[in-house]
Order: C-alpha cells, then structure tokens, then sequence
C-alpha cells in the first residue's frame, strides 16, 4: 500500500480514537499490565505491595488499553490472512541465525519494554498520540527515539545481512 | 459538540472496553497495511534503505493533528475532552534514547510486534514477551528509577506554547517539515536502495500541497480560540454516576484535609501540593498560610486546568463554604484531586496555630512541642511561595489594564516582569519589588530620517532579551501618573513582537501607592536571554504612502493631538494643519481626571466618545498625532480596551507629513 495513504489511514484511526475515547492509541500499556496480571499469578502479595504495578493489583486487565492491544492482534490477522501474508518463521537476513536474531528480539523487547514504562508510553503512545497533541514531552520523546535507534544502528547491522 | 468517554470519566466501562478493542482492531489493520508486519521494513529506517516508517507516521501525526485542530477551532470538541499527557522532559529524553536503542535491536515496537506476532512472526512473538518481561524489570527496579521517572517534570505542556508561538503557526512549520522530510526520505532512498518511487512525482506533489493548504487554513481561526490549553472545563462533562459519586464523597468527608494534617504537609515541602487562598487579594496579603497562592475563586478553573488530577490542590477561605462550593463545582468539571481545609483559616489558626499556653486542659509534651514547630514555620512573614507559581490570567484578559490588587496577588509568580517607564531617578527612590527600570524614549530612534520612530523588531528584541523577558511572560508596564502614553508606546514594542501577554498598570505608580502596596529600592537580579525577533514587519504600522492612498476612502484619519495643532493655530512642525479629511479628538480626553482611581474615563464613556467618529467595530482607523507617542494611547484605547478591529498607527505623523511638501494640507 502506498505509505502515505496507509498513513492517512492511520491518522484517521488515530482521530476517531480522539473523538471517541478523548484518548488516544496505545500498546506498551497493554503489554505492562499483562506483565502485571502475570506477575501477580505467581507472587500476589508482591505484586499489590509493589509501588508501580500495586496501584493496578485489583484488576490488572480492567484498562481499555489491554482491549485495544488485543484489537490491534486481531486487525493485524484480519489484514494479514486477507493479503495473504501469515507466514511462520524468523525474519531475519539469510546469512544470520535465527536463534541469535530471537536473542536480539528478547532483548530488544525487554529493553523496549522497560523504556516504554519509563517515558509512560512508546511509538504508539507517545510518539504518535503525542505529537498528534503537540506535546512538547512526546516530540521530545519522538526525537530521542530516532536518536537511540541511529546510534545504535551499526552495532546490530548484521542480522539483515543476506 | 462531542463529548468523549474520557470527558464523561467513562473510559473505565466495558463499552469503552469494546471500542477500545475495535478502534485498536482499526489500528492493527491499519499497521499491516502500511507493511509493518515485518521487521526487516521497521529496521530499514535506521540504514536508510526503507523510509516507510517516516513517511507512515509522519503523515499519521500530521492527519490527525490537522484533523483535531480543524474541529476544536469549528468548536466541536472541547480541549478538555481529549486526555493531554504531561510532558516529564528527563524522563522521555531518557526513556526515548533506550526505546530506540531496543527498537533497532528487535525491529519491533509493542504494536507493530503484535501486528507482527499475527502475521505468524516468531520473533515479534519473542519480542512482546521480553516487552512484558521490561515491564515486570521496572516493576521490581521502581525504587531505583522513580526519581528518573519524575525527572524534569513539566506538567502538561503544548509545543507552540512553550516556544511562544501560535497553534496555527507551529502547526504550519510542523506540517513543512513533515512534506521536507518526506521529499528527504526519497531522495535518501533512491540514493541508497534505488527506489524511491514517488520522488518528484505528481502524487507527492499533490499529496504535499494538500497538506500545506490544509495547514495554512488553520491561520483563518483566531489564536488561542479553542486550542488545549484553554480553560473550558464544562459543568455538562459530568457522567450521571459523578453526581452521586461527588455527594458520597461530601458525605464521607473524603474532600476534606484536616488542619494538622495540612500543615505537616506543608511544612515537610510536599513536592505536589498546591494550597490555594481564595480570599480577597488584601485579606491575602494581610495574613496568609505560608507558601499558599492567591487566586479568585471565579479564576480558579482556568488556574488549576493545567493540574487537573495532578498532585493536591487544598482550597481554603476564612470559613468552609465558598471552598465547599468551587470544590464541587471543580469536581463536576472532572477534577478529582482537590480539597478543602476543614474550618478554614480560622479553623487553622485554633488547631494549629494557636500556642499550647492558652489551650484548655494541658497539653501533652509531644503536642506541644508539635504546635511550637507549626508556629514557629507559619509565622515566618513573607515567606516567598514554596514552588514557582504562573501568573494568572487577569480578568479582562491580555493584553489590557490590570489593577493594583491584581498585580500585588501576581507578584514574585513565574512568567511575570514588571517594567517600571517612570524617569530614572522616581524608579531609584521605590518601585515595585522586582521591576526593570526602563526609559520609554529608548525604545524609538532615527529610523530611514524619520525621527523617533519605534525601533523595529530586532532592536526590540535585543532590548527584550537584555531585560531578560521572554515570550512566555507576562509583562506588566508600570508608568507615572497621567504618562499612560509612555506605557502605550510600551505596548506598541510588545505588539510589533508578537508579544500578547502584556499589560498595563491601570492607574499606574500612583494606583500602586494608594493602595500602600510594598515597594522597595532594589535592583532585580536578571538573567540575560536571547528573545526571539519574528521575521515579518507588523501589520498595524503604515507610513504615508498609504495614508495618502486611503485618502478620501472608507478609512477615518484619526489626528489626535490636542485641538489647536490640529487646526494650525499652533505649530512645531514646517507646516501647520492637518491631513485633509482627518478627525481630530484630542488623546488626553481619554485621560480620567486627575485624582481618581483609573487611567482611562470608564469604557461606556469611551466607547460612546469614539462611535461618533468612527462608523464600526470593523471600519478602517489609522491613528496618528506628531510624534507617533500620544497616538500609541488612542490606539491602544481603540484596539485593546474598546476593541475595535481595523487600527493602524502612523507612527511618523504630523512630523513627516508636515516635511514633506508634496503632501496635502488643510
């Protein structure tokens, strides 16, 4: 799809969101609160005595951002399985192993994880949602975003390499 | 007018649930369209092969930015509908920096990882996993980060205000640089990958054209008309439920904070606690809870917009029933974290203030030794105010005159800089603590032969800078007795910046002195900035080029110098008269009689005055006298106090037309 159309298409998802929720499109919250739901399983006492996942220990599920994430797996099947793209396996460049590029996605993820709950929100949340606002924290964030990421380019080059 | 389901505090609810879930289905399908099922495409932003990340969020921002902007300026969404982040500055750039890094490691981000994880990726799938895993790490290392989580704090904080500018303007720049960086992003990918496809193409331009038109448009809407930001708390967002969730709350007592507790609270420096005296101004400046602020209960909803349910706000008065009032009247308007000190003040001053010695009953040691330390704490007089307070906005609104008591109840708050225009020597022997001393005649000079023209805009803002003033104060012009002109020809400097949060001293030094405000004989320590000069002339200055080509037009020619100059019975100038066609009313009539408590004759007067000379509201004006200084006042009058549209100020005037033999005279 032409990038600029998807874009647009994008933005108006992201306007009904406005209008609708007067908040906008999110998914490291999402992710977090599962984080939560499941640390609870294991250590509830913890988790609800804990200073940053306590204030959520009733319900750790009950946030409309959860359901948006789930939204967001489910629209990404429907278009997926309509173009014909569902395909199992690891992307990755073909002279990289699979199991190290799994490794660089772990960690990546952790730290990606950890970053989003520190700045409150990542490219959905803040990046896109905030800088629709134009806010001055989320452009910043943007900024950081693209500056971390080129910094740190060259050090992981190799897993695209053919 | 929408409301949304976090305007009506509804976001909780399985209906909002469900939306939350379809709208997040839109934006998964959405995700995968633009191809961000796959890693390998997010990564190759970050090595220049593969801008689609740019160019898909970049015109995602920008839709929906223009969007919101079109309907809350068409007033069909209020600001206070759409939840606003506030902006934690060392936080995110911190938070920004790693995201990044972890973006480029994984090729994923949370939602393009769950879109990718349903396109059957294994590594999106291991990446939301270790994402969750980040989650549970900051959970369980919060002790440690959580200053660095609060770190730079900024409250909720729009860009174009932050950088003094206007929505619209920022918008505008905001949507070039969005078209620059898509031209930028395939002219990189033709130079490294060889596509680019849609560089120098008829779609791109077309697609950037629309976008900067649509951007473009936003000017046709007043400034600051319905942008976030602007206080509008509807009483008509309260959700049925609220109604009754306020009056369990009042039942409960669970709005209250009671007096020893506050004042623990206040002694130990609570980082997020905001007191609020809603007396009268003098009451407030009479006595005061130390490190309370002052604002008027009518102010208060626009005072405390920007921390709505953030930290605790503790409103109180002498007694319990106006703080009662505007708590609930607050709470209906959606905001949950404000108090009210149970007895009020003088609830305060019996409980915690008053010593151990004349209690009834004795007091036990470690009581007493507790009120001693409150006492000793809350009697210290003028305590500055424990945080950093803005300025509030006066009731009138900027830019206009303000009172004496508006200004004592401002004073020493963040943003506000008060310059005194009166001669240097009156300004040595008191002014108003803190203000910058500054000679009106600096701001005008010999600009293209024209004598004592005001400056223009990058000599002003060399003067604004070395005065330390910012786009983001407020200004406050303090001048002697009947000089309003000397504040007015201020006011012109301001305007010719851009500058709008200007004000004047209504009534000036004298108000000041009358009302027996503190003042003092010291210097302001200031700290030198750069003030931005804006690139475009103003649009209220003409010279006579087009005075002479409006002549005889719709336009009134307004000659405001006193009658006989304008008659040619007396004269400074090479010739005597006055512009054919011309008005004349004398500046000083606005003037009020010496001795009473304004500058300005009251606005009814005024306006009366002025509707005899000039047909509209929106009929063209220029203004002009001899040196262009008293016409700053009856433009001032005209434009800021009685609100007329169309004024302009000849600032050369009689003095240049009267030099300049070609020019008609009467």
């Amino acid at each position: 799809m032409n990038p600029y159309l998807a874009g647009v298409l994008l933005g108006l998802v992201l306007l009904a969101s406005f209008l609708v929720l007067g908040a906008g499109l999110g998914a490291s919250s999402g992710l977090a609160r599962i984080g939560a739901f499941a640390e609870g399983c294991i250590l509830p006492g913890h988790v609800r005595s804990s200073a940053y996942f306590g204030k959520w220990a009733e319900n750790p599920l009950g946030y409309y951002l959860v359901f948006m994430l789930a939204g967001t797996f489910l629209g990404g099947l429907v278009s997926a399985l309509l173009a014909g793209r569902v395909r199992v396996g690891v992307e990755r460049g073909a002279a990289f192993p699979a199991r190290r590029r799994l490794l660089l996605a772990l960690a990546g993820g952790v730290i990606a994880g950890f970053a989003s709950r520190l700045a409150q929100g990542c490219t959905s949340g803040q990046a896109l949602t905030g800088s629709a606002l134009l806010l001055s924290g989320s452009l910043v964030f943007l900024l950081c975003v693209f500056a971390g990421g080129y910094a740190a380019a060259w050090f992981v080059r190799r897993q695209w390499h053919d | 007018m929408i409301e949304t389901l976090y305007g009506l505090d509804r976001l909780g609810t399985p209906a909002a649930f469900f939306l939350a879930l379809l709208l997040g289905g839109a934006f998964g399908f959405a995700l995968e369209r633009a191809g961000f099922g796959s890693s390998r495409r997010l990564a190759g932003i970050f090595y220049f092969r593969d801008m689609a990340v740019l160019k898909v969020m970049f015109t995602a921002v920008v839709t929906a930015m223009l969007g919101l902007s079109y309907l809350q300026s068409l007033g069909w969404i209020g600001p206070e509908q759409v939840y606003l982040m506030p902006s934690i500055y060392g936080a995110q750039a911190i938070g920004g920096l790693v995201f990044g890094v972890g973006f480029v490691m994984s090729g994923w981000c949370p939602g393009t990882a769950a879109v990718g994880a349903a396109s059957g990726k294994l590594d999106a799938l291991v990446f939301l996993g270790g994402a969750v895993l980040g989650g549970v790490v900051f959970n369980e290392l919060f002790a440690v980060v959580a200053p660095l989580y609060a770190w730079g704090d900024g409250g909720v904080s729009m860009a174009f205000a932050a950088l003094g500018m206007s929505r619209a303007a920022f918008a505008f720049l905001f949507v070039l640089a969005a078209v620059g960086c898509f031209w930028g992003a395939e002219f990189v990918e033709r130079r490294v990958a060889g596509t680019g496809e849609f560089l120098g193409g008829r779609f791109l331009k077309a697609f950037s054209l629309v976008l900067v038109v649509l951007a473009a448009g936003l000017f046709i809407f007043p400034a600051g008309g319905a942008g976030p930001g602007a206080p509008a708390p509807s009483p008509a967002a309260a959700a049925p439920g609220g109604e009754s969730a306020l009056l369990r709350a009042v039942e409960a007592a669970a709005d209250h904070v009671e007096p020893e507790d506050l004042a623990d609270r206040m002694m130990r420096g609570e980082e997020d606690l905001l007191v609020v005296d809603v007396r009268p101004a003098e009451e407030f400046a009479g006595f005061r809870l130390r490190g309370a602020v002052n604002v008027p209960i009518a102010e208060l909803a626009a005072f405390l917009e920007p921390r709505r349910n953030r930290g605790t706000v503790v409103l109180y008065s002498n007694g319990m029933v106006h703080p009662a009032q505007a708590r609930d009247s607050l709470a209906r308007a959606g905001h949950d974290n404000v108090y009210i000190l149970t007895d009020g003040l003088e609830g305060f001053a019996e409980r915690c203030l008053k010593p151990a010695s004349l209690r009834a009953g004795s007091v036990p040691p470690a009581e007493a030794a507790r009120i001693d330390a409150w006492r000793g704490y809350f009697s210290r007089p003028d305590a500055p105010p424990a945080r950093p307070v803005r300025v509030e906005a006066p009731r009138a609104g900027l830019p206009g005159l303000v009172s004496a008591e508006w200004l004592a109840a401002n004073l020493g708050r963040k943003g506000l800089k008060v310059v005194d225009l009166r001669e240097q020597k009156d300004y040595n022997g008191a002014h108003v603590p803190g203000a910058l001393s500054l000679h009106p005649e600096s701001l005008r000079g010999n600009a293209g032969g024209l004598p004592s023209m005001l400056l223009p805009a990058g000599l002003l803002a060399a003067k604004f800078s070395l005065m330390g003033i910012q786009p983001v104060d407020t200004v406050v012009f303090v001048h002697s007795g009947d000089r309003l002109r000397d504040s007015t020809l201020a006011a012109m400097a301001c305007e010719r910046l851009g500058h709008e949060r200007y004000a004047i001293l209504d009534g000036g030094w004298e108000a000041w002195q009358a009302a027996q405000l503190p003042a003092d004989a010291r210097l302001p320590e200031v700290r030198r900035l750069s003030y931005p000069a804006p690139a475009e002339p103003d649009r209220f200055t003409v010279d006579y080029r087009v005075v002479l080509a409006e002549l005889g037009g719709g336009t009134v020619i307004l000659d405001v110098r006193p009658a006989d100059f304008f008659s040619g019975r007396k004269r400074d100038e090479a010739r005597g008269g006055h512009i054919p066609g011309a008005v004349n009313r004398d500046f000083a009539l606005d003037l009020a009689p010496k001795g009473s408590a304004g500058s300005l004759k009251p606005v009814g007067e005024l306006a009366a005055a002025y509707a005899a000379l000039v047909p509209s509201n929106d009929a063209p004006v220029i203004v002009h006298c001899r040196t262009g200084h008293q016409a700053s006042q009856t433009w001032f009058v005209l434009r800021r106090v009685l609100g007329y549209r169309d004024v302009r100020w000849y600032d050369a005037g009689w003095t240049e037309w009267a030099a300049r033999p070609e020019l008609p005279v009467e």
